[in-house]
């Protein structure tokens, strides 16, 4: 029951359109005329990650039909976009995956200045690589604690929000903001690092590596831990390329793309690291995968640290930039996946119109399938490994 | 003082005991979770955060009684009471000193193995009648659940009984004036605390209440005083068995190597007592460490490992005590 | 893939098409009824995700954007086509699975019909909101909505 796999060769997509009434009678009656039930999981609940609606048709405590349905936090950023200043933008899409905002405001600022021929000095891709693994480690660790608590265990959740704490004050120093960061700019970033930033992000990763050990052994070691998550919500690698799938997730399944090693920006063509890749494409390998794209974060962030080049921290752009008019597409790889900044401009002070395609939108969109069969335990499981933040989905 | 006055004071000094431990185990619960999860728990309302139950007491004393425009009004108003009769009434045989029981029942053990049954009952009730269908799920999790390991919970109990030869409970303590039960009956220690810690739904096998999944389970639409029983009665539930551990596997009241000592004998309430928290701190140790089991693997374990691994161990426990021990 | 292997592909589904090197990338503009068998052959080809889909408001119509990448090579192509205001969305949801909510939701922020998709539901916006990526419609201040 709990072995699920996706069949391309099926018709994806729901089998079914929700009538108006609440009860939904199965085909084939028996004499004892069960019905199944039909549950809301959400959008407050709190498991969802935020405030997602799934629709879950029951049969006992086994899933038959799952519809996931976002749109309960739209804020129209992109619509919104339309209607701001280059720099300007970039407090939007802090917003928009408030779990990375570096990555979004980064692959923005890429796209602007790949459209108005922008070249931004070393040291600030630098800094923006220092600091988007801060992030990635930021947003990794919080993915790790809410998949702990899905399972039930609440410890590890309280234990890693120790480390982000100290991975928040690292990146207040430097930023001046704890979430919301507002930080890279088209052109390079807003401001230098400031002075003995290096040793306390060294002191933190000294003590960050037992840590993580202690995490990992404490949740993936744990043979509940992986009774409950090993073969659920196997997603094949014909199924994760069909679906568009990104990050971890696409990788657990067998796919081996990163952004930042096959079409690089910032730092990353100087810097030395491993893309974990798994075969099974169950919650298991997913969770292997992102422990290890910790390790590699902070071995990245080593490097960073020790080779930090001098130099300025941005280009000299104009208060009001007019890129030409035209069409860019930029990447970067968020923690969650390719996350991507495609933007038309008309040659005005404003972008034209800016399209966020967010990775966990994609990933999202397996949930109708990768649910269906199993218990509404492995719901909340499944859904929690494939770690979205709706920020990004509805926008 | 005759002896039905006896017997109400008694009774009155179980129900205070019931409340007391209620407060102190919430008390100790947030504290013991808040150290393991590297926070401190309260420490705000009085020292050391020792007022927060009662400030928690009078905030659900003076909640609006909320009851949902469709549930059941009898059987909803009715189900926090059959959670919570049951556990008191199980307090009735427990013998915390020698002659400090409310009743010496003959079959003590049984009695209270009887009123420990009749909770799903009233989970059930409760998950039913709020007319709800996250409730629903978790009331029908429990009764699975419960039904499910108070089988292996009453065979494990059958290995002491054995060897004490009786089920009365203040028997069974002082035949362990000697040795501890635990040591010849460990594999019955064991299936005892896997089937205690589940009969109490506590986490690893809190799937009626799984707080990620259900919110509360099967009291979702509880609120006030009744959620306060409901919740009160889960503590007394803890209390309970883990007395009941201590009766059956570690000598009641007995201190080793001072069981004729009349200072330790005078003592035994408080011996009783210390016992059994550190049973329940095991319990919230347990709880706060572990994850969940879905619900499907906690019914395969209980039924395909449990029942088995404790019919044997009747089955061969019987054998030698009657063929080796007993001439 | 070589570098010119979607011309290939195109001109072997025999599909009317125009193709562009610009900065954003390779570009193929072609009408609207051809994109079926065009995204067809080039999933067939090799184009194994589709990156992103959405639609943009140039000012006379609507103008979609498929995004397509082949993993051996990573080589992205554009697919462009047109369609008029309140026209219809053709689904290629059995081709690229992943076009599923992008469908709905462009057809649902620029005003178009869904056709061929298999919950043409709304996605992001409450029943009642006007397409909001139309550049008709105007961002205003603070405005009351009723739910009924």
């Amino acid at each position: 029951m709990s072995d699920v796999r996706l069949d391309v060769s099926r018709q994806p997509g729901p089998r079914w359109v929700l009538p108006k009434g609440l009860r939904r009678v199965p085909e084939g009656l028996d004499e004892l005329a069960t019905e199944h039930l039909i549950l809301n999981m959400g959008p407050q609940h709190p498991s969802t990650h935020g405030v997602l609606h799934v629709l879950l048709e029951l049969d006992g405590e086994e899933v038959q039909a799952a519809e996931a349905s976002v749109g309960y936090l739209h804020r129209g950023i992109e619509k919104l976009a339309e209607s701001r200043k280059y720099h300007q933008v970039g407090t939007l899409l802090d917003r928009a995956d408030y779990l990375a905002g570096l990555h979004t405001e980064t692959a923005f600022a890429l796209a602007v200045e790949r459209l108005a021929g922008i070249e931004v000095p070393r040291k600030a891709d630098w800094i923006r690589s220092l600091t988007m693994e801060l992030c990635r480690l930021a947003s990794h660790v919080v993915w790790a604690g809410t998949f702990g608590m899905d399972a039930g265990a609440m410890a590890p959740f309280l234990y890693i929000m120790r480390d982000r704490e100290a991975l928040l004050d690292i990146l207040e120093a430097i930023t001046g903001g704890r979430m919301m960061f507002n930080y890279v700019r088209p052109g390079g970033v807003f401001a230098d690092l400031p002075a003995g930033v290096d040793t306390k992000i060294r002191a933190f990763l000294d003590v960050f590596d037992t840590y993580l050990e202690e995490t990992d052994a404490l949740l993936g070691g744990n043979e509940i831990f992986q009774a409950r998550i090993k073969n659920v919500g196997v997603i094949s690698r014909d199924t994760a390329m069909a679906f568009g799938l990104a990050g971890g997730t696409m990788r657990a399944s067998g796919i081996d793309f990163d952004v930042r090693r096959d079409m690089p920006y910032a730092a990353y063509t100087e810097l030395d690291f491993d893309v974990p890749v798994a075969s099974g494409g169950d919650c298991w390998d997913r969770y292997v995968v992102r422990m290890e794209e910790m390790r590699q974060s902070v071995r990245m962030i080593r490097q960073l640290v020790d080779g930090m080049p001098e130099g300025d921290f941005t280009a000299k752009v104009p208060k009001v930039l007019r890129p030409p008019a035209g069409e860019m597409y930029a990447a970067v790889e968020s923690p969650r996946g390719e996350l991507g900044i495609h933007l038309v401009s008309d040659g005005g002070p404003t972008p034209y119109r800016m399209r966020l395609r967010s990775p966990a939108y994609y990933n999202l969109a397996i949930t109708d399938e990768a649910i269906a069969g199993s218990l509404i335990a492995d719901a909340v499981v499944i859904i929690g490994s494939l770690d979205i933040v709706l920020g990004e989905i509805d926008r | 003082m005759n002896a039905a006055g006896a017997v109400a004071i008694r009774i009155l000094a179980m129900l205070l005991l019931l409340l007391v431990n209620g407060v102190v185990l919430i008390y100790m619960l947030r504290k013991v979770l808040g150290r393991l999860h590297i926070r401190i728990g309260p420490n705000r309302v009085g020292p050391f955060g020792l007022l927060q139950t009662t400030a928690d007491v009078v905030k659900l004393l003076t909640k609006e009684d909320l009851m949902p425009e469709s549930a059941d009004k009898w059987l909803f108003w009715i189900a926090p009471f059959v959670v919570f009769v049951p556990s008191f009434l199980a307090y009735l045989p427990l013998a915390f000193g020698p002659d400090l029981a409310v009743t010496r029942l003959d079959t003590g053990l049984l009695f209270l193995l009887a009123a420990l049954s009749l909770i799903p009952l009233g989970v059930v009730m409760a998950g039913w009648a709020s007319n709800s269908k996250w409730s629903l799920v978790g009331g029908m999790r429990a009764a699975g659940q419960q039904i499910a390991y108070e089988v292996p919970l009453m065979l494990a109990v059958l290995g002491p009984v054995m060897m004490a030869g009786s089920m009365d409970l203040s028997r069974i303590i002082e035949a362990q004036k000697n040795l501890w039960f635990v040591f010849p009956q460990f594999i019955a220690f064991i299936i005892y605390i896997i089937a205690a810690q589940a009969d109490t739904q506590q986490t690893p096998f809190d799937m009626s209440e799984a707080e990620s999944e259900l919110i509360t389970g099967f009291a979702n639409e509880y609120g006030g005083m009744r959620f306060g029983f409901l919740f009160l009665a889960e503590f007394s539930n803890m209390f309970i068995v883990s007395a009941l551990g201590v009766s059956l596997f570690f000598g009641g009241w007995y201190v080793p190597f001072l069981t004729e000592n009349p200072v330790a004998l005078s003592l035994a309430p408080l011996i009783f007592m210390i016992k059994t928290y550190m049973g329940i701190f095991v319990m919230m140790w347990a709880r706060g460490s572990l994850p969940r089991i879905r619900v499907d693997q906690l019914l395969a374990f209980s039924w395909k490992a449990l029942i088995p691994i404790s019919l044997s161990w009747v089955v061969i426990w019987a054998c030698f005590q009657r063929l080796v021990l007993v001439r | 893939m070589p570098a010119s292997a979607h011309e290939t592909l195109l001109r072997d589904a025999a599909v009317v098409h125009t193709s562009e090197t610009e900065l954003l990338g390779t570009v193929v503009r072609l009408d609207c009824v051809n994109v079926r068998p065009a995204l067809g052959a080039l999933a067939a080809g090799g184009f194994d995700q589709l990156v992103d889909m959405f639609a943009t408001d140039t000012g006379e119509a609507i103008e979609l954007t498929y995004h397509l990448r082949a993993f051996s090579g990573f080589e992205t192509l554009f697919v462009k086509c047109t369609v008029e205001y309140d026209g219809e969305l053709v689904s290629v949801w059995d081709i690229y699975p992943a076009a599923l909510f992008p469908e709905r939701e462009a057809a649902e922020l620029l005003g178009m019909s869904l056709t061929g998709h298999p919950n043409p539901k709304r996605l992001l916006t409450v029943e009642g909101t006007e397409p909001l990526l139309r550049k008709s419609v105007a961002i205003r201040g603070a405005q009351e909505v009723q739910f009924s």
